[in-house]
């Protein structure tokens, strides 16, 4: 005689037992965890390299600030870059105001297509 | 000119085999996967509810086994048993929360409530049947999972040590135990 002869009745038992019922939603909750899930905006690597790029220019940025006389410096490079661009005329900044303007009101036009689409 | 629609050829087959429908999840085929899920929904839910005894979080658990399963199945080793696989995967996500519930109350709940198990519940399944998921629950943990997969899987040990993570021994030494303390709490 085995174990198995042993336990026939409980194995007989056991396989007559009816699985537990899932709830009605469940499928639909794991479809929408899997295969219906929305792309996330942003990847894992993504993160992790702008992050990066964050961290690293918080460092500059504390560098920089933390030097002897930075404030003084940051003013006088600012006025140096100012009257190197010609900014430092009125009639200069006019015109680079109009430029980015139109621009801007360009971009927002918007032109018919000259393809027609063919209804079927 | 009007494209023709690629429509992909339906999964009409009588019977799929798991490695066809992972392979269509993986070339994307959403209800490849769903089938899969049909499949194995309600004996991972089983699993689940046996190993945790608390409906709610074996809910949990069970999406949270398809959810791993469905980002890890590229890692699918060709060959394998989905079902050997995604039990494996939903135990470990369940000895994950049975692992929080220790670290939270200092020891494992012997009970939880289970508000579908009312009398309405019980009142339809046999008297035998009620008897033997209350001796399955009260057992200690590690046999429970055994009796458990062994109800799923059938007599296939290698597939129960598989999920385990158990010596073959150990796991027939574990069924043995476990039966013996089924059977004394069955008789009369």
């Amino acid at each position: 005689m085995t174990h198995d002869d042993d336990f026939a009745d409980l194995d007989r038992m056991l396989a007559a037992l009816p699985l537990e019922e899932p709830p009605a939603g469940l499928r639909a909750r794991i479809m929408t965890a899997t295969v219906f899930r929305p792309e996330p905006a942003v990847r894992t690597w993504e993160t992790w390299l702008v992050g990066t790029f964050v961290g690293l220019a918080a460092w500059l940025a504390w560098l920089l600030a933390s030097a002897p006389n930075a404030g003084e410096r940051f003013v006088d490079t600012t006025n140096r870059l100012i009257e190197a661009g010609g900014l430092n005329s009125i009639t200069t900044v006019m015109w680079v105001g109009v430029g980015i303007s139109a621009a801007w009101w360009i971009s927002q036009l918007t032109f018919p297509s000259a393809r027609r689409i063919r209804i079927r | 000119m009007v494209a023709a629609l690629a429509v992909d050829p339906p999964l009409t087959a009588p019977v799929v085999d798991d490695q066809a429908l992972i392979a269509a999840t993986l070339a994307g085929r959403t209800e490849a996967f769903g089938e899969l899920v049909t499949r194995y929904e309600r004996a991972v839910y089983h699993l689940a509810v046996r190993t945790l005894r608390d409906r709610t979080e074996a809910e949990d658990a069970a999406q949270e086994a398809f959810f791993r399963a469905y980002r890890a199945l590229a890692t699918f080793r060709p060959g394998a048993k989905f079902s050997t696989w995604i039990f494996t995967i939903c135990y470990r996500a369940c000895c994950d929360r049975l692992a929080k519930r220790k670290r939270l109350s200092g020891d494992e709940l012997p009970d939880r409530a289970d508000p579908s198990a009312g009398p309405e519940a019980l009142a339809e399944r046999s008297d035998d049947a009620v008897r033997l998921h209350a001796a399955i629950d009260a057992l200690p943990e590690k046999y429970r999972a055994v009796v458990t997969l062994y109800h799923l899987q059938g007599k296939q040990y290698e597939e129960i040590a598989a999920v385990l993570n158990l010596p073959l021994g150990t796991v027939k030494t574990h069924l043995f135990r476990a039966k013996e303390q089924l059977r004394k709490a069955l008789s009369p």
